[in-house]
C-alpha cells in the first residue's frame, strides 16, 4: 500500500472511527434487543413494582439530561454520544457519580467533576440503562473483598496493568492527543472496580476472565493503600510524587534559592 | 623565621616551634594565611557544589555499609506491605531494607539524592558565573575544561547511582541507555553486549554500576576537584573591574580568619538546606515504583533534572531514521542521544579555545567582564539556556501535559518549534539588551547622573541638571571613561564603589551602630593593641 | 610563590629592632608576601562595648541553640518510634521520624553556621588588602634554569644519542600498555541473536514446540479472558519467561471490536498476511517501543493508538502498530496468533523483524521501508 495514500485517508479514518463505533454499539443493541424481548418480558413480571419504578424515574432523569447526546432509548446519536445499550449500570454509576456525566462540551475526553445527580439518581439512571441492555456489575460484597485482599498482589498486577497509564504513585498521566488517564486520588472502591470492569473512555476493559474480581479487589486494596492510605514516610511534602521532574524544580525553587541568598548574605559588605 | 625574643612562650609557640623545627613550615603558613582573597556573592557559587560533594562522600560510605549491589533474585519479607512476598533483586531489597529497616537510613538516602541534585544545579550555576563574566580566559582555560569533565563525570555518576537500586524507574533509564548504545553504529550492539554482559539486562550490571560508582567516577571526581580547586588558589581568583583593582593585583581580605570562617560557616550551612530539605521533602520513593520488570513502566518516566536534557533532545527529534537496504540502520535516535551529548561534551570544553581564536584575543585576563561588554558571548550563553531549558521542560512534557491539562502532542510541536526559535530570538534579545545596558553606562559616565530636578533657562527652555560623576578637570570636562565597571545609577550611590545602603528588601539607609558616638572617627589599627 | 620572598627591599624591616611591635613585624609579614592594607579597623569603635557585647551574646546564643538542636537530634534519633508499621496517618508518630532527623539535625547546622558567619561579618575587623598578583610566567632566569636542567637530563641519558634504545624502548612499551588492557577483553561478548531471537523463538526455547502466551502468574491464556476493549500483557510460557531473562519478549494481546479487527485486516502488511497474524479479532504487538525499548504499553482503546510513556512515540493499532507521532520510526513488530487445540494461544513463530529498539546491522523488511 503507497504510504501517501494512507496518510491522506488517515484523518478520515480516525474522524470515522467514532462514528463506526456507535453504529456497530447501536447494530449490536438492535439485535440483542430483538432477541431477547422476552427475557425482560419475564423480568418485569416477575420483579417487584419497587424496580420498575426505578427504571421509570431513571428514565424520567435519562429523558431530561441524557437523551440529547445519547438519543432515544439509548440509542446514541452519530458524532454526538455513543449508545448506552448494553453497557450496563456500573458504566453509568461510575460516569455520573465521578461527574464526567452528562458532558459540559464535547472535548478529547471527558474530565471527572462535581456530579449533577446523587448517588440514588445515578442508580435510577442505572437501572434505567440496564434495561436497555445489561452489563457488568459491582459485587455487592466488594467491601468484604477489598478487606481480605492481597496488597502486595495487587501491587504486581498493578504495575503490569494500571501503572503505564495511572504512573506508579497513582497520580494519572497524559495520553496521546489531549487525553489523559485521571489520578486516582480519592477515588472509591466502587468506581475504581466499575472502572476496571467497563473501561470508560480510553480505558481499556478487564473482564473477569482477565482480572477476576478478587484479583480486582486486590488491585483495589493496593491503590487504596498506596494512594489513599499510606502517609509518605519521606517527609512532609511529597513534591505530588511526579518523581525527578518536581525534584528538579525543587532543589532550583528551594536550595538553589536559599543558597543564593545566603551567598549574597554573606559576601554583602556588613 | 627566628623566634622572637620577648614573646610569652605560651603552648601554641611552643608546639609550632616543634613543628617547625621538622616539617619548616613557618614560611608556608604565614604566606596560607596572609593570601588575599577578592569577595563577591558570584565567588560562592562553586562552593556550593564543593561541599555538597563532600557531604556525598560521607552519606554515601553510609549508604554502602547497607547496599548490596546484587542481581540475585530474592522474595522480599520486609516491612513495606505492599511488597511482601514480590521477588526481585537482592539490590532493589537492600535499597529497601535500607530505607524501611535502617534506622535513619531513609533520610541518609535522601540526603544522598538532595546533595546529588544540588551538586549538578549547582555545577550548572557556578558554570553560568564563570561563562557570563568571561572567567573561563586565559590563563584559566585549563580549569574551565575541568569544570566541564567535573559536569560530566557527576552526570555519569548521577546516572548510574540511579540506576543501582534496580527498581521501576532505574530499569527504565537503564533500558533507554542500552537502546542509545545500540543505536552506535558497528559497535552498538557488541558494546551494549560488553556493558550488561549479554542481553538486557542481564544479571552483572549492577555490581559493574556499583564499583564504578563507588571508586572510580568518585575517584575521578576526586582528583579533578583537587586539581580545580588547586588551581584557583594557585592562579589566584579573578576580580571584578574597579577602582584600584588592576590586572595585576588582588584586593580582598585575608584568607585567615576571614575567609576561611565564611567558607566553614558556608559549609555547614549548605549542609543544614540539604539535610532540612531531606527530612521535609521526600524524594525518588523508590518502595512505589516496584522492583524493574522489562513489560512495566509508569507514565510519566523521567531521569534525574541533570539528565532531562539529553531525554527533552530524544522526545523532540524526529523520527528519522536512515534505513539502506539490506544491512545498514541509523537510528533517530543516534542524532540526539550520542551525537547531541557528544556536542555538549565538546563544544563547551572547546569554547575558550574557539573564543580565543574567533576574538584573536591571546592576552591574559584576571578582571571579570560583565555580561553586558561582551554582547556576542553573553547572547550565545543566553542562546544555550534557551535550548537547555526547552530541552528540560521536554523531558518532562508529559508531566507538564498531565498537570496543566495541554496536549501531549501540543507539547512536543511546542518544544520542536522552541528549540529552534527560541535560542535565536534569545540571541537577538540579549544582544539589543546587553548594548541598550552599554549605552546607558556611556551616558551616565558622559553627561552624569540623572537628578530628578527641572531647571528652565533663561529662553524658558526646560531641562534636567545632571550630576557628573567626576569633579572637572582643568579644562572643565566631567567625561569618564568607559571601563567596563558598576556605574552608579542613582544619587545616593555616587562616590562609593558599592552600594551604601543596606537592607535586604528595603533599603536601610542609617549607618550601622558600631558603638561609636557621632562624630567619633575609628582609628586604624596600628599598633597592635592586644 | 616563595620565590618572590628572596627580593631584597630596600626598606626591608630590620627584625632585631627591639621597639618593634607586634603589628610592626605582622606588617612585614604581609609585605614580605606582596601585600599591603588598604583598610583595617575594628569592627567597633571600642572594644567591650554595648552593641559589641549584644552582637557576641547573639553569636553565642546560636552556638548553643545548635548544640540544643544536635541533641534533639540524638534524642529523637534514639527514642523516637521509626519503624515502619503499615499504611499510616499523620498521627502516627513513626511518619515523622524522617521529618524530625532533617528538621532536628538542619536546624543544627543551619544555626551554627549563622553563628561562625555572623561571627565572621560582625566581630572581625573591617579589612581591605591589596596582593600583587605575579601572573604570567617564571622568570627568566628561572626559565633559563629550568631549560638547561631538562637538557643536562636529557643529556645524561643520551636519549639524543641513542636513538636505537630509545625505539627499542618504545616499541618494548607498547605491547606492555597493550597487555595491560587486554584483560578488559574479558568484558567482550558475541551479541549473537539477542537482538533478533525472543522467547517466542519455538526452535531455541522450546524444543521447537510452539510457545504458549501466559500473563505474569503463569496462567495461559485463552481468547475468553480479554473482553472486547480489553487488553493483556503476554508473556512466552516458558521457564522464566516472564522474567527479565526474556526483556524482548512481553507483548500485548489486544481484543479489538469486529469492525476494527476488519480495518486492521485491510491495512495488514503483506508479510502479516502470509502468515495470518490476527486470530479473529485478537491482534498481538511487541510490548518492547522500536525507538529506544521502553514498553509503549499505554492502550487507548477508543482512539485505537498504543503510547510509549517515555519518549511519547504513538502507534496506530489498527494499522499494523505503525508511528503516527514521535520520534519513533518502525511499527511494533506483530506476533503472528493461533489458538491451539486446548483452545490457548500460541505464537505460530518468533517477530517477523526483531522487536526493540534499532541497531546498524538490524535486517529490516521491505514493509518496514514503506513507511
Amino acid at each position: 500500500m503507497a504510504a501517501s495514500a494512507k496518510r491522506r485517508r488517515g484523518w478520515r479514518k480516525r474522524l470515522g472511527a467514532l462514528a463506526r463505533f456507535t453504529g456497530a454499539l447501536v447494530i449490536v443493541g438492535g439485535l440483542y434487543s430483538v432477541f431477547s424481548p422476552s427475557l425482560y418480558a419475564q423480568e418485569a413480571d416477575d420483579s417487584a413494582n419497587a424496580v420498575d419504578s426505578e427504571v421509570v424515574k431513571g428514565q424520567e432523569l435519562y429523558d431530561t439530561s441524557c437523551i440529547s447526546c445519547h438519543g432515544d432509548n439509548g440509542e446514541g446519536i452519530d458524532g454526538r454520544g455513543p449508545s448506552l445499550i448494553g453497557v450496563g449500570s456500573a458504566a453509568v454509576e461510575f460516569q455520573v457519580n465521578t461527574g464526567r456525566m452528562p458532558l459540559a462540551a464535547q472535548g478529547p475526553q471527558a474530565p471527572a467533576g462535581q456530579p449533577s445527580f446523587t448517588e440514588e439518581e445515578a442508580e435510577w439512571i442505572g437501572a434505567y440503562v440496564e434495561y436497555l441492555g445489561g452489563g457488568g456489575t459491582v459485587p455487592d460484597d466488594l467491601a468484604a473483598m477489598v478487606e481480605d485482599a492481597d496488597t502486595a498482589e495487587g501491587g504486581d498486577l498493578y504495575r503490569v496493568n494500571c501503572s503505564s497509564c495511572h504512573g506508579y504513585a497513582g497520580g494519572g498521566g497524559a495520553l496521546s492527543s489531549g487525553a489523559h488517564a485521571p489520578s486516582l486520588d480519592g477515588v472509591t472502591d466502587e468506581e475504581l472496580y466499575q472502572a476496571m470492569l467497563i473501561g470508560p473512555q480510553n480505558m481499556p476493559t478487564f473482564a473477569d476472565n482477565e482480572l477476576t474480581p478478587e484479583q480486582k479487589a486486590d488491585i483495589i486494596a493496593y491503590v487504596q493503600y498506596v494512594v489513599n492510605d499510606d502517609r509518605d514516610p519521606g517527609g512532609v511534602f511529597a513534591l505530588g510524587r511526579f518523581g525527578p521532574s518536581t525534584e528538579g524544580l525543587a532543589i532550583f525553587l528551594v536550595g538553589i534559592t536559599s543558597l543564593l541568598l545566603a551567598t549574597l548574605w554573606i559576601a554583602g559588605k556588613s | 623565621m627566628k623566634r622572637r625574643k620577648g614573646t610569652s612562650e605560651s603552648l601554641m609557640t611552643k608546639a609550632g616551634g616543634e613543628l617547625d623545627d621538622r616539617f619548616k613550615l613557618a614560611g608556608p603558613a604565614r604566606n596560607i594565611m596572609n593570601k588575599v582573597f577578592p569577595d563577591h556573592w558570584s565567588f560562592l557559587l562553586g562552593e556550593i557544589a564543593l561541599f555538597s560533594f563532600i557531604l556525598l562522600l560521607l552519606t554515601g560510605t553510609f549508604l554502602a555499609l547497607f547496599f548490596e549491589p546484587s542481581m540475585t533474585h530474592v522474595v522480599y519479607d520486609g516491612s513495606y506491605v505492599p511488597l511482601q512476598g514480590v521477588g526481585m533483586s537482592k539490590a532493589y531489597e537492600s535499597a529497601l531494607n535500607l530505607s524501611f529497616e535502617v534506622r535513619g537510613g531513609l533520610i541518609m538516602r535522601q540526603m544522598h539524592h538532595w546533595a546529588t541534585l544540588l551538586f549538578m544545579a549547582s555545577i550548572l550555576v557556578h558554570m553560568l558565573r564563570i561563562f557570563f563574566t568571561g572567567a573561563f580566559r586565559a590563563p584559566r582555560e585549563t580549569n574551565w575544561m575541568i569544570g566541564i569533565l567535573l559536569f560530566w563525570l557527576g552526570f555519569f555518576e548521577g546516572f548510574i547511582g540511579y540506576s543501582l537500586p534496580d527498581d521501576g524507574l532505574s530499569g527504565t533509564g537503564l533500558r533507554i541507555a542500552e537502546g542509545m548504545t545500540e543505536s552506535v553504529p558497528f559497535v552498538g550492539p557488541w558494546v551494549s553486549a560488553a556493558l550488561f554482559g549479554g542481553a538486557f539486562p542481564g544479571d552483572e550490571v549492577i555490581a559493574r554500576f556499583y564499583i564504578i560508582h563507588v571508586f572510580l567516577l568518585p575517584l575521578g571526581l576526586l582528583a579533578l576537584i583537587t586539581v580545580h580547586v588547586a588551581l584557583v588558589f594557585v592562579q589566584k581568583h579573578t576580580q571584578w573591574p574597579g577602582p584600584g583593582r588592576t590586572e595585576h593585583n588582588v584586593v580582598g581580605f585575608r584568607m585567615f580568619p576571614n575567609y576561611i570562617m565564611k567558607q566553614v560557616g558556608f559549609m555547614l550551612l549548605i549542609w543544614g538546606v540539604i539535610t532540612a530539605m531531606s527530612g521535609l521533602f521526600q524524594i525518588n520513593p523508590i518502595w512505589l515504583f516496584g522492583p524493574y520488570e522489562a513489560s512495566i513502566v509508569s507514565s510519566a518516566s523521567q531521569p534525574d533534572f541533570y539528565v532531562m536534557f539529553m531525554d527533552g533532545l530524544i522526545r523532540l527529534f524526529p523520527s528519522w531514521e536512515f534505513r539502506a537496504a539490506p544491512y545498514f540502520t541509523l537510528p533517530a535516535v543516534f542524532w540526539p542521544g550520542i551525537v547531541g551529548m557528544g556536542l555538549s561534551v565538546m563544544l563547551p570544553l572547546l569554547y575558550p579555545l574557539l573564543e580565543r581564536r574567533f576574538a584573536k584575543d591571546r592576552g591574559h585576563h584576571n578582571l571579570l567582564q560583565r555580561p553586558r561588554d561582551n554582547p556576542a558571548r553573553t547572547s550565545l550563553g543566553v542562546m544555550v539556556v534557551v535550548l537547555w531549558v526547552v530541552g528540560v521542560v521536554s523531558g518532562g512534557n508529559d508531566v507538564f501535559a498531565h498537570a496543566f491539562h495541554i496536549s501531549l502532542n501540543a507539547m512536543t510541536w511546542a518544544g520542536r518549534i522552541g528549540i529552534v526559535v527560541g535560542p535565536i530570538v534569545a540571541y537577538y534579545l540579549t544582544y539589543r539588551i546587553c548594548l541598550g545596558l552599554q549605552q546607558h553606562d556611556r551616558e551616565v559616565l558622559a553627561h552624569g547622573l540623572e537628578t530628578g530636578i527641572l531647571m528652565r533657562d533663561p529662553d524658558g527652555r526646560f531641562y534636567e541638571v545632571h550630576q557628573p560623576l567626576a569633579e572637572p578637570d582643568e579644562h572643565g570636562h566631567t567625561e569618564l571613561e568607559y571601563s567596563g565597571s558598576w556605574v552608579p545609577k542613582k544619587m545616593n550611590r555616587v562616590g562609593v564603589l558599592e552600594p551604601t545602603d543596606r537592607g535586604f528588601f528595603k533599603s536601610i539607609e542609617e549607618p550601622e551602630d558600631n558603638g561609636a558616638r557621632k562624630g567619633e572617627r575609628r582609628d586604624e589599627i596600628e599598633a597592635g593593641k592586644q | 610563590m616563595s620565590a618572590h620572598n628572596d627580593d631584597k627591599r630596600p626598606d626591608e624591616v630590620d627584625l632585631s629592632d627591639p621597639k618593634l611591635s607586634r603589628f610592626d613585624v605582622y606588617r612585614e609579614g604581609l609585605r614580605r608576601d606582596d601585600i599591603e592594607i588598604l583598610h583595617y579597623e575594628p569592627r567597633y569603635a571600642k572594644p567591650g562595648s554595648k552593641v559589641e557585647k549584644r552582637m557576641e551574646r547573639i553569636v553565642a546564643s546560636m552556638f548553643l541553640g545548635s548544640g540544643l538542636f544536635a541533641t534533639l537530634f540524638v534524642v529523637a534519633y534514639i527514642w523516637w518510634p521509626w519503624e515502619y508499621e503499615g499504611a499510616a496517618t499523620w498521627r502516627d508518630p513513626q511518619t515523622w521520624y524522617t521529618p524530625i532527623l532533617g528538621v532536628t539535625l538542619g536546624l543544627s547546622l543551619l544555626l551554627i553556621a549563622l553563628a561562625v558567619l555572623t561571627w565572621a561579618k560582625k566581630l572581625l575587623p573591617v579589612e581591605e588588602l591589596v596582593q600583587d598578583r605575579h601572573d604570567g610566567g617564571s622568570s627568566p632566569d628561572d626559565r633559563r634554569f629550568a631549560e638547561s636542567t631538562v637538557d643536562t637530563v636529557v643529556d645524561d641519558m643520551g636519549l639524543k644519542r641513542r636513538p636505537f634504545l630509545v625505539k627499542a624502548a618504545l616499541l618494548g612499551a607498547a605491547p606492555l600498555g597493550l597487555a595491560a588492557v587486554a584483560p578488559l577483553g574479558g568484558l567482550i561478548k558475541d551479541p549473537g541473536d539477542m537482538l533478533t531471537v525472543t522467547g517466542w523463538n519455538a526452535e531455541k526455547h522450546n524444543d521447537g514446540e510452539p510457545v504458549r502466551m501466559m500473563m505474569k502468574d503463569g496462567a495461559l491464556v485463552r481468547p475468553d479472558m480479554v473482553a472486547t476493549g480489553g487488553q493483556i500483557t503476554v508473556y512466552p510460557a516458558i521457564e522464566g519467561g516472564a522474567s527479565n531473562e526474556f526483556a524482548s519478549s512481553p507483548t500485548l494481546l489486544i481484543r479489538l471490536r469486529a469492525q476494527d479487527a476488519e480495518t486492521l485486516r485491510d491495512n495488514l502488511f503483506p508479510m502479516y498476511q502470509d502468515v495470518d497474524a490476527l486470530w479473529g479479532d485478537f491482534v498481538a504487538y511487541s510490548k518492547i517501543c522500536t525507538h529506544v525499548g521502553c514498553p509503549a504499553s499505554l492502550y487507548e482503546q477508543q482512539s485505537q493508538r498504543l503510547l510509549c510513556p517515555c519518549h511519547q512515540s504513538q502507534f496506530n493499532v489498527l494499522d499494523n502498530a505503525t508511528p503516527v507521532f514521535g520520534p519513533a520510526a518502525r511499527h511494533l513488530p506483530m506476533l503472528p496468533l493461533g489458538v491451539d487445540d486446548e483452545g490457548f494461544f500460541y505464537a505460530k513463530s518468533d517477530f517477523l523483524v526483531p522487536p526493540g529498539p534499532a541497531f546498524w546491522n538490524r535486517p529490516s523488511l521491505p514493509e518496514e521501508d514503506e513507511q
